[in-house]
């Protein structure tokens, strides 16, 4: 919602009385003190000038799943495993010249 | 414990050592088409026959494959055969080289056949592997249209077009 209103270029006041509510209402809104109803959020955002589009689709986890690892990793281990993809990268992108020449 | 040193060659080296048949997709095939988004997992789409998914089992086996969750990322050991690999379309492994991600129809294909078509045979670090075409990583990434798709695939259109 903060994105939402400072996208807009809106105040939080100015955002509430567009919504017919308070300012500190808004404020509320949205450090997430409350938790509007989703009807809510899209009136608010369309006071803002915004639209809100679900998007419902299948979980992908595979990049986390990567992160994840990094995360156990030092940052020298995590650049090492970037130096053995580029160098099996690099060695394939030869191998693919030598195929096309 | 930390986890395991990525070593894609070593993952492909098992697989080829195996008879697996099978196509590398995915970002990793998309970086040695040129991308400059490299990653540390690949993925790879294996011809779906009960023989050769016998092979893949044996070869998940000495790769100690277990599955990625997010509650253990370094992985569930899991009984695997023929049938149980076929039951799911995809599986998010660790291995002792790093991760792997097996896809049996990534989206927008029809599976092993169809990306193996155009897929080139290369010999990287010593190892055989058929990679797939670009047109048909790009068509893969469009169709499954996910955020990182939707990242890359400005610069592997360009790519397919200074390439062909």
């Amino acid at each position: 919602m903060r994105e939402a209103r400072r996208r807009a270029g809106l105040t939080q006041t100015e955002l509430a009385e567009r919504t017919g509510t308070t300012q500190p209402a808004i404020a509320r809104l949205e450090t997430g003190d409350t938790e509007p109803s989703f009807r809510r959020v899209v009136d608010a955002l369309r006071a803002c000038g915004l639209e809100l589009v679900p998007l419902i689709r299948e979980a992908d986890q595979s990049d986390w799943s990567v992160a994840a690892g990094n995360l156990r990793l030092t940052p020298s281990e995590r650049v090492a495993n970037h130096q053995r993809a580029v160098r099996f990268a690099e060695s394939g992108r030869e191998a693919l010249l030598d195929a096309r020449s | 414990m930390p986890g395991p040193e990525f070593r894609p060659e070593e993952m492909l080296r098992v697989l080829a050592k195996h008879g697996v048949r099978s196509v590398l997709i995915g970002g990793f095939a998309a970086v040695i088409h040129g991308s400059p988004y490299v990653t540390t997992d690949i993925d790879v789409v294996p011809d779906a026959s009960v023989e050769n998914l016998e092979r893949l089992s044996s070869s998940l086996r000495e790769l100690h494959a277990k599955v990625w969750t997010p509650d253990e990322p370094e992985g569930l050991a899991f009984y695997h055969d023929p049938v149980s690999l076929a039951s799911s379309r995809t599986w998010n492994l660790v291995t002792d080289f790093g991760r792997l991600d097996i896809t049996f129809e990534p989206s927008g294909t029809a599976g092993f056949a169809d990306v193996a078509r155009d897929a080139v045979g290369l010999t990287i670090l010593g190892v055989k592997v058929d990679v797939a075409s670009l047109a048909d990583v790009i068509r893969s990434k469009e169709a499954a249209g996910r955020d990182k798709d939707r990242l890359v695939l400005p610069v592997l259109r360009s790519l397919l077009a200074e390439t062909t």
